[in-house]
């Protein structure tokens, strides 16, 4: 059996194992398959070629009547996304550790239900397994955040769905249409569906698949569900989506690069227009608020808009660092989180303000949230500026003037980071939770410590992952 | 045609046995009647290939319905067993009633003629006025029966207006081997009759009746009615029309898509705002049967599968959620959608079979609801009109809306204190099963393709 499917089908099998174990154990079991899924993901890296096309391929026939099969494989697109997932799972779940009480079986099952919907979206190889795994991951994060969210959870994720559903049914028309335009799905059924489709039939299905994939990120401006689901959210559910879920939409534009050619050619001009507006727009709303969760979604919007105008420049250097970057923001928008979590769950406050302080109650705390910031910024040696760097020198090449612009937002993060550190954890101590803040409990101790070796590590050594990201790629420009 | 004859026999039994002491009787004897006609449907089929001198037919799509009416009736049985615990007085009538109104059921799917289809859609819409009306001491019941009634009289009656000019523009009540004589006035025969069965399908604009008749017939027999009057009514339409498609002019097709818009828009509309659970589920239904008119463009004997398909997901999805309606009505008094708010704290085997069942109406992934949508959206965009593709997509996605409001309620913990409740292992059993099998089919439809095909 391919491993790659085995990943997924363990993810199921744990959660429903998850939800028949004694409660007790529900959530070091959930943690220990996790790991186990995560180690047996690295162990296949290790003799992964990334030049060999795709890797421990499954493939089934599904549904005869449309040609449409059910695929997954391991190819150079999709391994640093995986491994992310891989990754922040773990995190949200220890997340939780403290509060394990308020969160019974069924979360923990969910949490699993997710990892295996996460796994197949990454992992699969034609549109429809895509469309698939695209709808069922929204799933188990809606109950989630249904179940266990904060007071105003409903309306915020009650529009997440209508959003994403609407957006997703979109998706499932171009998909039908390209099943339909082009029948046989051989392996150059891409290219034939461009040519049958031509460039003005290209536009509508890519215009269907643009809504889609930017609500899912989003992108401007279609993020207005963004900030209240971050904020309401259940944060280590929130950990995975703002981690993982929002990297989905524009792995959907990689997904979907052959299909629509000339309209991605044609529409570069509009799309990283509006990409730079939300990288701006992002970062000036974060810079004025005071709610830590918001600043942290509005952020999000700009690191998004960023990674999104990148992969349009189409140039290779910007594509490379979209992909790369994916990956960086997905831990770092995680670990953000994490450190938020941390902080509100002993503050029971969400304002910045509520925990000035915080340095000298917790230093050690304190300095993970340091070095977090910085990568998020971009400061070179941390993971965060190769991403940037290389995503910035794609758009200049594309257009000097969407670098310059493009370019601003590393100023505003700058900024609006280091306000929202300065405002968190220096001044006066005002509270007496801070002031009995405690120490971090040994999983977040853990989660911290990881985090911060992939930052630096993937700071100071990014050639390997570099390569895998020119590989990507390689194909995809060559046409 | 033996089939019926045993179907018959177990119905007369079912109501003699309702005037004995040994009520317990029934339900069994009622399904064994049912397997016993399977049975006999599917072992004596060559023999009886056509019947009544090939006014009736098994060819093809007939087999496929008449299967689908037996499994569903086979599944709604035990649940009137909750007639039992009421005194049981009246349990005979109402199995008799069910099983005679399948044999109409059967009619209409495998009718040649259309004489055979009139008598068949009598045969199921009397049993039907009768069930509506079968709390008599409830006066929504009775209104429900009375509606119901005078509304399905009239819609046979134009039924039997398109009859006559059928007769007229082809000098024959039988619908195969057509010689046309009149073509303009065979087109607007067929679409008469169309509207007829329409009427009986609720297909808006012929839909004002459902959302009464439905909220005010007790909640089992609502299961019945938006099942089994779907199955056999889609497949007397499907019989007529696969017979036809080469006849019939386009402009039909372009009515029936606009009824399906008709449909989804107004059901979507009206389900928006409604307190009512079972009002609810029945604008849903209007906005389901627009769906499966899709499966109806250009009808070929290829195509059974399709519409079987969506019905097979729809009555799955019905069956359940209609029951699950019945349970907390019964429990709590009414079927406001207040009353299914922490549904999940309370009896979570209900909470979650309902969700399965709403989540495949609204067409979610890995239900059965999706794959059928996904037919026949791929139908309609081989019959070459992307915009009724991208129109029905957007509609089912406001329809995801109310459904999710719904299931929005059963996670919302409730502060009015109702304590957790069960219900017997029997009835959560078929429950559960109803959402297995949803799941299944979603996860791989072909599961059952070649017993739908």
């Amino acid at each position: 059996m391919s491993p790659i499917l085995l990943l997924i089908l363990f993810s199921i099998f744990s959660g429903l194992l998850i939800c028949v174990v004694d409660r007790k154990w529900a959530p070091h079991l959930s943690l220990a398959t996790s790991v186990i899924s995560l180690l047996y993901y690295l162990f296949l890296l290790i003799d992964f070629e990334p030049s060999g096309g795709a890797a421990h391929l499954f493939q089934a026939n599904w549904i005869p009547g449309i040609n449409a099969s059910f695929s997954v494989a391991l190819d150079a697109q999709n391994v640093l996304l995986l491994l992310l997932s891989f990754l922040v799972l773990p995190m949200g779940i220890l997340a939780s550790w403290s509060d394990t009480v308020q969160r019974n079986r069924e979360y923990y099952a969910l949490m699993s239900w997710g990892s295996a919907a996460l796994t197949g979206f990454f992992a699969s190889q034609n549109p429809f397994s895509f469309y698939l795994f695209f709808e069922l991951a929204l799933i188990p994060f809606y109950l989630i955040v249904l179940l266990y969210g904060g007071a105003y959870r409903r309306p915020a994720v009650f529009k997440f769905f209508l959003y994403t559903v609407f957006g997703s049914f979109l998706m499932l028309a171009a998909i039908i249409y390209l099943y339909a335009v082009v029948p046989d799905t051989d392996i150059n059924w891409a290219t034939a569906v461009a040519e049958k489709l031509g460039p003005d039939n290209q536009l509508w299905i890519f215009g269907a698949l643009f809504i889609a994939f930017a609500i899912k990120s989003p992108l401007f401006p279609f993020h207005t569900w963004q900030a209240d689901l971050y904020s309401e959210g259940d944060r280590p559910a929130v950990m995975v989506i703002a981690g993982v879920l929002s990297k989905m939409g524009v792995f959907g534009f990689i997904r979907f690069y052959d299909f629509v050619p000339s309209a991605l050619e044609s529409m570069r001009y509009v799309i990283i227009p509006l990409c730079i507006i939300g990288i701006l727009y992002g970062a000036l709303v974060a810079w004025r608020q005071t709610v830590m969760t918001r600043i942290l979604a509005y952020s999000s919007l700009s690191h998004m808009g960023m990674i999104a105008a990148a992969l349009f420049s189409g140039t290779m250097v910007g594509m490379q660092g979209s992909l790369y970057q994916m990956f960086t923001h997905g831990i770092l928008a995680a670990s953000l989180f994490f450190v938020v979590d941390a902080i509100i769950r002993r503050t029971e406050n969400t304002s910045v303000y509520g925990s000035a302080g915080l340095a000298q109650a917790n230093p050690r705390l304190s300095v993970y949230f340091f070095i977090i910031v910085l990568a998020s910024i971009g400061l070179p040696l941390t993971s965060g500026f190769i991403g940037e760097f290389y995503m910035l020198w794609g758009l200049t090449q594309t257009n000097i003037w969407y670098g310059a612009f493009a370019g601003v937002s590393i100023i505003l993060g700058a900024i609006y980071m280091l306000r929202f550190y300065q405002k968190s954890v220096f001044g006066e101590m005002q509270s007496d939770k801070v002031r009995n803040f405690g120490h971090l409990i040994l999983a977040e101790d853990y989660v911290l410590v990881v985090v911060v070796i992939l930052v630096l590590s993937f700071g100071f050594f990014p050639g390997t992952w570099m390569d895998l990201t020119h590989q990507a790629f390689a194909q995809l420009i060559q046409k | 045609m033996l089939s019926m004859i045993v179907l018959t026999v177990a119905g007369v039994l079912a109501l003699f046995l309702g005037f004995t002491k040994t009520k317990s009787l029934i339900l069994p004897v009622a399904m064994l009647g049912v397997l016993a006609s399977a049975a006999a449907y599917y072992f004596y089929q060559s023999l009886w290939g056509e019947w009544l001198l090939g006014m009736m037919g098994t060819f093809g799509s007939p087999s496929v319905f008449v299967g689908l009416l037996l499994a569903c009736t086979f599944v709604i049985l035990p649940f009137l067993n909750v007639y039992k615990l009421r005194g049981g007085g009246e349990l005979g009538d109402f199995t008799g009633i069910i099983l005679f109104s399948v044999i109409g059921g059967m009619m209409m799917v495998s009718h040649q003629d259309l004489m055979i289809l009139f008598l068949g859609i009598e045969i199921l819409s009397i049993a039907m006025y009768i069930l509506a009306g079968a709390d008599r001491r409830v006066i929504q019941s009775n209104e429900a029966a009375i509606k119901y009634f005078i509304m399905g009289a009239f819609a046979s009656a134009i039924f039997l207006f398109g009859v006559g000019l059928y007769y007229v523009s082809t000098g024959s009540f039988k619908i195969f081997d057509v010689k046309i004589i009149a073509p303009e006035l065979y087109s607007i025969s067929i679409l008469v009759l169309f509207a007829g069965l329409a009427f009986k399908l609720a297909l808006a604009p012929f839909h004002f009746w459902a959302p009464d008749v439905y909220q005010g017939a007790p909640t089992i027999f609502t299961a019945v009615m938006a099942t089994l009057v779907k199955i056999a009514g889609f497949g007397a339409l499907f019989q007529l029309f696969r017979y036809h498609a080469g006849f019939v002019s386009e402009w039909i097709y372009w009515m029936m898509i606009l009824l399906a818009l008709l449909s989804m828009l107004i059901g979507n509309i009206m389900a928006f705002s409604q307190t009512s659970v079972k009002r609810l589920l029945s604008y849903s239904g209007i906005v389901q049967a627009g769906f499966i008119l899709i499966g109806f463009l250009h009808t070929r004997i290829e195509n059974t599968w399709m519409v079987a398909y969506y019905l097979v997901a729809y009555v799955l999805a019905s069956l359940a959620s209609f029951f699950v309606i019945y349970f907390v009505e019964n429990k709590k008094g009414s079927d406001d959608i207040g009353e299914f708010k922490g549904l999940y704290y309370q009896n979570p085997v209900l909470a979650v079979v309902f969700t399965i069942a709403l989540v495949s109406f609204g067409g979610v992934p890995l239900t059965a609801g999706f794959m059928a949508k996904l037919f026949v959206l791929n139908h309609a965009a081989g019959f070459g009109s992307p915009a009724l593709v991208l129109v029905s997509l957007v509609l089912a996605v406001a329809s995801m809306y109310y459904y999710f409001k719904l299931i929005n309620q059963f996670y919302t913990s409730d502060e009015s204190g109702v304590k957790s409740w069960d219900i017997s292992w029997g009835y959560k059993g078929m429950l559960i099963v109803l959402s297995v099998l949803t799941l299944f089919l979603g996860l791989y439809p072909y599961g059952i393709y070649p017993w739908i095909s």
